[in-house]
């Protein structure tokens, strides 16, 4: 379980996250929403412990990361790629193609599994025409997709995902949250920060909403429909208006 | 007296003089890459403390032409202190100088302006220390610096002429002795550009080569 406890950040002395606690069970998808500007990405960073956050504490699978961290002292042991994410920005490394791009942390778990898993993630992702291109030669939908392969090809247990489908055709769309749907069944747990919040209602076990840096409400699916706080149900009236 | 006449009857003294140029280059270039590239390093670990104090003497260099911070090294500096040190050891550590500071930019500049979120990638996917430095940073730093740096060293080549100045006998002076001696500017100069011509272009041929084979339009679309 990936679980925050009191989690706090600020940024120049503005607060961006205040109390938030967290559960990721592994094998289920929580899907946090809410506007921009909400802490929504500061708490996957915190959470991804990138971005260390000012107060609280994160537990992965039992073991403890308690904040504010000693002044020199470094997370141990790591906890990446057991838990990994994949940014809106995609980060992927310029000067090597997009297999190598997959390929070079794969290989650092079983190098041989690596070069036959990326032949059934090029074959899921339809990557065969571009796959030996630099980042810069593919498409942002492209590059998605390749970022998306070098989180899973890892098998991480939690995996942290910032709006990985917003430059996506509805296609691509539709066949990456399938995909992620599929990962429950290989018990990864999934935190992702969307706003499709029809993917949200459908495969979500849990919804978060973020306002304010705060998790203003939390539950299953069913508070889309039926929010409880005004805030959730302003959001999802502005978002049903657009969509 | 054509241009091969001289290059016939002149080779000794222009190769004497070659000779003392490429000595110089190489000293310059060595200390250059050698101690400028540590100096970038370790400006851009501790940006206080050394990047500081690196980049104003780099600035306050940048402002002095290269002439000038020869003679009064080799004038004023050396009446001053009362001692008298070989041209070509004062042209050489002037010329080194520069060459540290220009490369110690260069490098410092890299690494302070590393895309972080490269880092970040190779963190979250669990590249080691090692892997992080030698796949990622090394490589993409060099990709970066190496167009510069060889441009730089190409140009402190051409600025060992300056030495010709305070006495050193490099290829210029040598040229330089052979005017006066048979006053044919036109073929001797010709003649000295040949010799040029046959350094640099392997050098920046080298560099283009490298740019081409290393470096990468990375810009994405």
């Amino acid at each position: 379980m990936l679980t925050t406890r009191g989690l706090g950040k600020s940024f120049g002395g503005k607060t961006v996250l205040r109390d938030v606690n967290v559960d990721i069970a592994p094998g289920t998808i929580t899907c946090v929403i809410g506007p921009s500007g909400t802490g929504k990405t500061t708490l996957l960073r915190a959470l991804s412990l990138l971005d260390l956050p000012d107060s609280g504490v994160i537990s992965l699978d039992g073991q403890d990361y308690s904040f504010p961290l000693q002044q020199g002292a470094a997370i141990t042991p790591a906890p990446w790629p057991k838990l990994t994410a994949v940014f809106q920005s995609l980060f992927l490394w310029p000067h090597l193609t997009l297999r190598e791009n997959i390929l070079l942390p794969a290989r650092n778990i079983d190098a041989a599994k690596a070069e036959k898993d990326i032949e059934g993630l090029i074959a899921f992702f339809e990557m065969q025409g571009f796959i030996d291109s630099y980042p810069n030669q593919a498409s942002i939908g492209q590059r998605q997709r390749v970022a998306m392969a070098r989180a899973l090809i890892l098998n991480p247990r939690y995996l942290l995902l910032d709006e990985i489908t917003s430059a996506l055709d509805v296609e691509q769309t539709v066949k990456i949250l399938t995909k992620l749907g599929h990962l429950k069944e290989r018990n990864i747990g999934v935190f992702l920060i969307t706003h499709q919040i029809g993917f949200a209602r459908k495969s979500a076990d849990q919804i978060v909403f973020m306002d304010g840096g705060t998790v203003a409400e939390r539950g299953g699916p069913d508070i889309l429909d039926a929010p409880k706080t005004a805030r959730l149900q302003q959001f999802l009236s502005a978002v049903h208006e657009v969509y | 007296m054509s241009v091969l006449d001289i290059l016939m009857n002149y080779y000794p003294a222009f190769l004497s003089g070659l000779w003392v140029t490429m000595q110089l280059s190489l000293i310059i270039w060595g200390s250059g890459i050698v101690v400028g590239g540590g100096l970038g390093i370790l400006g851009a670990r501790y940006r206080i403390y050394i990047g500081l104090p690196s980049r104003t003497v780099s600035f306050l260099l940048s402002g002095v032409p290269i002439l000038v911070f020869l003679f009064w090294l080799h004038y004023p500096a050396q009446a001053m202190f009362d001692v008298v040190i070989d041209p070509f050891y004062t042209g050489a550590f002037t010329l080194s100088v520069i060459n540290i500071f220009s490369v110690a930019d260069i490098v410092r500049g890299a690494l302070v302006d590393f895309p972080q979120q490269y880092l970040t990638a190779a963190k979250v996917t669990g590249l080691t220390r090692e892997q992080t430095i030698f796949k990622i940073q090394i490589p993409l730093i060099l990709r970066e610096i190496l167009p510069p740096l060889l441009l730089l060293q190409v140009m402190m080549l051409h600025t060992t002429l300056f030495t010709s100045l305070i006495s050193v006998e490099e290829i210029f002076r040598a040229a330089q002795r052979i005017n006066a001696q048979i006053y044919r500017p036109v073929e001797i100069y010709t003649a000295l550009g040949v010799f040029f011509l046959a350094v640099c272009l392997p050098v920046n041929g080298f560099a283009l080569w490298l740019k081409g084979r290393y470096t990468r339009d990375l810009s994405e679309r």
